[in-house]
């Protein structure tokens, strides 16, 4: 079911809205709420610019010290560099993450095998099984590989994903079968069909999936932390700690600089993919 | 003796899990209690029970016998229903490839191979970890047994036997009073209402079992419970609240939604060092905000520095993490209004129902599976991700009050390099997950399903 | 388990891009140079600066040798991916530790039971000079030297060591009528009195300094008490760890006290070393004890914010004899198995990189102690101290020590987390007001046991 409205979240009923009142006060909560969920951000960017002397002394005017912050941050403390790692973790992530889930669903769908319901189950029941509650053996065994301070030891581990291996099952369980008997009729092999038909039709899943697993990896504190030890390697947020004293002391400008930078990679993935994002949430709600 | 205990557990649970209809049915469950108590026994040498062992290991050698003879008992009769139900409908699905029997195993490798290498195996050994002394890069290994698990319960090994069985006991009395309650009535309301809420006895009774001495795992369930339980609580009803708020036309409602669900991309530790910038005693805002209306009205109020405040120090962190929440909580709930069925609302309108009603008696039914969802990956977010949190506000501080279990796991195994203690805790923490799990599939049932194939 | 991995790494999308290659070679030569890896716990711009820079003139100077220098965030994080690196059998050739992992340095091993590390006296051999670089092992001050001889042996090369000093605000001292820091805790009290007693005084209290498990074994040090059994440790293996000791229960008790009376500022979290520094330099508090390594910075900073800092010793406890404080900080150990050309040149580096004139630099760079008696000289016949007496206090108060156990420092098994212990004992007192004895004989327990599993795995 492809949701066509581009507005669909909204329910129009007559000339107000079912939930509507009168508009005013709503508008004045909606603002509310929207300053104290900005309030940290607009605060943060306040402090990027000032010295810790303005900071200490509390002055609401920006400083002029953004250029120098962004100067020691980037270059000296190479955010840059970490800024790329974790761009290249969550890209090679997001896409492994895809495609293993789209070969998966197409499995389950698509094809009769013994056994398959123990497979289903195999990985049902990873659903339940976080990495955090091993991290310490999986630590160990991903120090045994030699994986250590290496992109590999940062992605192969979260290559494969239940959520999306099930959210691609549900998602061709309810195309209609006749496709892939045409497909087939065509004399389409399983991955023709995948890359020509199924994808195509599964734009919507597909960016759903990509925002939240680039989030997800973004975002990934832990794991980077155990993982990589070399700071030429590391990813964004463990980068960030590195930041919190850079000449003596706390330097609260320069950190907070850097934690707005870092916010924003994920944040545009999520405005570019917020389409797709937003229906195939509806979609999956839909059940 | 705690040989023979094990058996008669091992073979009472076996037949409960598996069925006890007939005789022969009966002896099947008990002998796979016997065995799956028999497997784990085993696999530990039978080490809880020798005579240098402490009775508290004792008692958790027969509750592991138990746990194993539920699991295989249970187990295998999913695998027969499975099999029966496999037989019986079969699968009528058109369209299916009828290729060689490799092609699904080739497509479906990836994900196994990953799966088992970097889930089950690290899984399996953080099991044989917790048993153990040992360091990275030690160049001995010693066995422990399941001392690394008595050392975080109360020295008392009667407490550890007892209290969960009081605990469990009161569950089946519920379970109990549901089925003997007369249909319809009061006391079968009553009954119901209290039904969900028997997960709450067992929580209660785990602070019991937990060590209390300084440094106890006590402080750690309980600052879990709390920082958990209050984020969870908080982030749904504001995201809900907010979604209310955020439906509906109105103008500029798209660059409201985007304004508020933008944290939602914003990761764990820069909310950690967002908050720590606003509550910081020396630099931040609060502290000088509340300085200042203290100098203006005349009194001398400043505000505690959190990190010296056990309950200002969990409510910044459970702060940060509900801010850090509500965008993605947000996104959901609004996904969820729109399935609240619009012709039902048309009609309580027209009925004169005013917006509480409506709201009460068709939008939250409605919502109950996002909600259920939503808690689910909440709960998960305020049991791993706020690490990330907590490593950048407060470290733990003050005297552990802000340490949660993934916290303590970490400067355990890792900060103290014991790397048998941190998977001990990891094994408690990977239970509490099971059970939670178990709970939801037990909750949602015929709700939720992922069906068979 | 390996083999099975090459199919997995073949569906990997991604390769497992670097892999540490042996470098062989018994002849170095400026075409196919050596390459000495360096792992260096410092991220700051000057510290890990200054290793960069030092590492890049050797390399000039040797072109036959390349020195990398890979940084890390803490002391902590290299102790622990140098046991990673170690368990793998791919350590670095250089690696900074701290003096709490002194013990645990000396008893790593591989994985066929050799240890890791060499002994930098015994690699020397009594040589004088190593590629043209003059030998300083030998000139290295007595503290450092003390703390770091076993069986009459330096196993590392002292690098960065401090010791625990004061630093004073005296704009508010001298506000407060105090023209001298106080040097005994009686005399801290008095002054704590009169500054928290002005009008304007500091905002978050008079004195503050980091809950570090170090403080903790400087306040014992001073009074002569010893951390372990066995002379601390010195004269065999430690066996029993000592923390309710009638000096350290002291101790405990008096930083107790002075929190309860608002004069000690807790800022709240554990090894504070950021928080206690910003409250200083923030004017909020007046006193900061704290470690000489800063005492170039914060000197400065006082500049920068208008006041003038003075630096003077620990203060100690008037009721005891004042045995002596013990240093802090790190060395360079070298990894053991290394071709005589790889050796050498990681020898000739570690004695280039301490050689008076990269000391004196040092020195005057952070804070950190001039670590030999060259160094020492050489920054007096300069003027140096003349012109920057703050600078001069860690050395004269490690000077002031008596060479005894107590005042040398502790040698223990699992240092690192029965520190942690103390400190969380020691705010578990602060904040939550928790019985000294009782507290600090609880984390006694603890220790001990943290110190007989660590002797389980590694003792005898």
């Amino acid at each position: 079911m492809a949701v066509r409205e581009q507005d669909n979240l909204t329910i129009n009923v007559g000339k107000k809205g079912v939930f509507v009142g009168r508009d005013w006060p709503r508008h004045a909560a909606l603002l509310l709420a929207i300053a104290l969920v900005v309030f940290p951000l607009a605060y943060a960017a306040l402090i990027a610019t000032q010295s810790n002397a303005q900071v200490f002394s509390f002055k609401l005017t920006p400083g002029g010290n953004l250029g120098k912050h962004f100067d020691q941050v980037w270059n000296d403390r190479s955010l840059g560099r970490f800024m790329w790692n974790s761009v290249v973790q969550a890209v090679l992530i997001t896409v492994a993450k895809t495609i293993l889930s789209l070969l998966a669903g197409l499995a389950f769908v698509y094809f009769k095998f013994r056994g398959k319901w123990l497979v289903f189950f195999f990985v049902l029941i990873t659903l339940m099984m976080p990495t955090e509650v091993m991290i310490l053996a999986l630590f160990r065994f991903v120090s045994d590989l030699g994986w250590k301070d290496s992109m590999a030891g940062l992605v192969v581990p979260f290559a494969a994903s239940a959520t999306g291996a099930f959210l691609f099952r549900q998602h061709f369980a309810n195309l209609p079968r006749d496709l892939s008997e045409a497909a087939q009729i065509d004399g389409a092999s399983p991955l023709q069909f995948l890359f020509k038909i199924l994808i195509p039709l599964s734009w919507n899943v597909v960016g759903a999936l990509a925002v939240i697993q680039f989030v997800f990896v973004w975002n990934m504190y832990l794991w980077p932390v155990l993982i990589i030890s070399d700071r030429d390697k590391q990813v964004v947020q463990v980068g960030l700690q590195g930041l919190q004293s850079i000449d003596v002391g706390l330097t609260f400008g320069p950190l907070m600089l850097a934690a707005l930078l870092a916010s924003i990679p994920p944040a545009l993935v999520f405005i570019a993919l917020q389409k797709p994002f937003m229906s195939g949430f509806a979609l999956s709600a839909d059940k | 003796m705690g040989i023979l205990a094990s058996v008669i557990i091992s073979a009472l649970l076996g037949a409960l899990s598996f069925g006890y209809k007939s005789r022969r049915e009966g002896a099947m469950g008990a002998a796979l209690g016997i065995l799956g108590g028999a497997v784990i026994l085993g696999a530990l040498g039978f080490c809880t029970f020798a005579s240098d062992a402490e009775s508290t290991e004792g008692v958790l050698g027969v509750a592991l016998a138990g746990a194993f003879a539920w699991m295989f008992g249970a187990g295998t009769k999913a695998v027969f229903n499975q099999r029966a139900a496999d037989l019986g409908s079969g699968e009528i699905r058109t369209g299916t490839y009828n290729l060689s029997w490799w092609w699904p195993w080739l497509l479906l490798s990836p994900t196994l191979l990953i799966l088992v290498f970097f889930l089950y195996l690290p899984a399996y050994q953080t099991f044989t970890l917790s048993t153990k002394l040992t360091r990275l890069g030690a160049p001995r290994v010693a066995d422990r047994c399941l001392s690394n698990f008595s050392d975080i319960l109360v020295v008392n090994p009667t407490t550890v036997a007892i209290i969960p069985l009081i605990a469990i006991a009161a569950i089946w009395g519920i379970g109990l009073w549901n089925r003997l309650a007369m249909p319809g009535s009061t006391n079968a309301a009553i009954a119901a209402a209290v039904r969900p809420f028997g997960i709450l006895i067992l929580i209660f009774a785990f602070y019991f079992i937990f060590e209390n001495e300084n440094g106890g795992y006590r402080q750690i369930y309980v600052n879990t419970l709390i920082i958990s339980g209050f984020t969870v609580g908080l982030a749904m009803i504001a995201g809900l609240a907010l979604a209310y708020l955020a439906f509906g036309r109105i103008k500029g409602i798209t660059v409201y939604r985007t304004l508020l669900i933008w944290p939602y991309a914003i990761s764990p530790p820069v909310a950690g060092i967002l908050f720590f910038m606003m509550f910081n005693a020396t630099g931040g805002i609060l502290a000088h905000v509340v300085d200042s209306f203290g100098n203006f009205v005349g009194l001398d109020v400043s505000l505690p520095n959190y990190t010296k405040s056990v309950g200002l120090a969990r409510a910044t962190i459970i702060l940060a993490s509900v801010w850090k929440l509500l965008g993605y909580n947000l996104l959901f709930f609004l996904a969820g209004l729109q399935t609240v069925p619009r012709a039902q609302i048309e009609a309580a309108t027209l009925d004169g129902a005013n917006s509480w009603q409506r709201f009460r008696k068709i939008v939250v039914p409605a919502l109950g599976p996002i909600a259920f969802f939503l808690l689910i990956t909440n709960l998960t977010y305020s049991f791993f991700d706020v690490y990330g949190t907590i490593d950048f506000l407060t470290k733990g501080a003050p005297a552990g009050a802000t340490s949660v279990a993934i916290y303590e796991i970490i400067r355990v195994g890792v900060d103290n390099g014991d790397l048998g203690r941190g998977a001990a805790q990891s094994v408690i923490l990977f239970l509490a997950v099971i059970g939670l799990t178990a709970w939801q599939f037990r909750q949602s049932e015929g709700r939720i399903s992922y069906g068979s194939t | 388990m390996k083999k099975l991995f090459g199919l997995l790494v073949a569906f990997s999308l991604v390769a497992a891009a670097c892999s540490g290659s042996d470098e062989g070679g018994a002849e170095a030569t400026a075409e196919n140079p050596v390459t000495i890896q360096m792992w260096v716990a410092f991220s700051d711009d000057a510290r890990l600066g200054f290793a960069e820079d030092r590492a890049a003139e050797f390399t000039a100077n040797h072109p036959e040798y390349i020195v990398e220098v890979t940084s890390f965030d803490s002391y902590n994080t290299v102790f622990e991916q140098a046991q990673l690196a170690i368990d793998e059998g791919n350590p670095p050739e250089i690696i900074h530790f701290f003096e709490a992992a002194t013990q645990e340095a000396l008893d790593a091993v591989d994985k066929d039971g050799n240890p890791i590390f060499q002994s930098v006296t015994e690699a020397i051999d009594g040589r004088t000079e190593i590629l043209g670089e003059e030998v300083v092992l030998g000139d290295v001050v007595s503290a450092a030297t003390n703390y770091y001889t076993i069986d009459g042996q330096l196993y590392s090369m002292p690098w960065n060591t401090s010791s625990t000093t004061m630093f004073s605000n005296m704009d508010i001292l001298e506000a407060a009528g105090i023209s001298e820091p106080p040097k005994t805790w009686a005399e801290v009290e008095t002054a704590c009195d009169a500054i928290m007693g002005m009008p304007d005084a500091p905002s978050e209290g008079c004195i503050t300094w980091p809950n570090h498990g170090w403080f903790f074994e400087q306040a014992l040090g001073q009074a002569g008490a010893n951390l372990a059994n066995n002379d601390n440790g010195r004269a065999g293996r430690a066996t029993e760890v000592m923390l309710n000791s009638d000096a350290a229960l002291d101790y405990v008790q008096w930083w107790s006290d002075m929190e309860d009376s608002g004069n000690y500022l807790y800022t709240g979290t554990q090894r504070d070393w950021d928080g206690t520094s910003a409250a200083f330099q923030a004017q909020n508090v007046a006193m900061l004890v704290y470690s000489s390594s800063d005492t170039t910075a914060l000197t400065a900073a006082g500049d920068e914010n208008g006041f003038k800092v003075q630096s003077s010793f620990m203060p100690f406890n008037q009721d005891r004899e004042y045995a002596g404080n013990l240093i802090g900080g790190a060395t360079l150990w070298m990894t053991a198995g290394m071709d005589t050309a790889t050796q050498d040149g990681a020898l000739a580096f570690l004695n280039y990189f301490s050689n008076p004139e990269n000391a004196a630099a040092w020195h005057k760079l952070t804070g950190y102690i001039p670590i030999t008696n060259s160094a020492v000289s050489r920054l007096d016949g300069e003027g140096w101290y003349a012109e920057s007496p703050n600078s001069k206090v860690a050395s004269d108060q490690l000077d002031a020590a008596a060479n005894t156990p107590a005042s040398t420092g502790a040698l223990l098994g699992n240092f690192v987390a029965i520190r942690d212990v103390v400190t969380a004992a020691i705010e578990d007192i602060l904040v939550n007001d928790a019985d000294v004895a009782t507290r600090m004989q609880s984390a006694q327990d603890e220790a001990q046991s943290l110190l007989d599993d660590y002797n389980e795995l590694y003792g005898g």
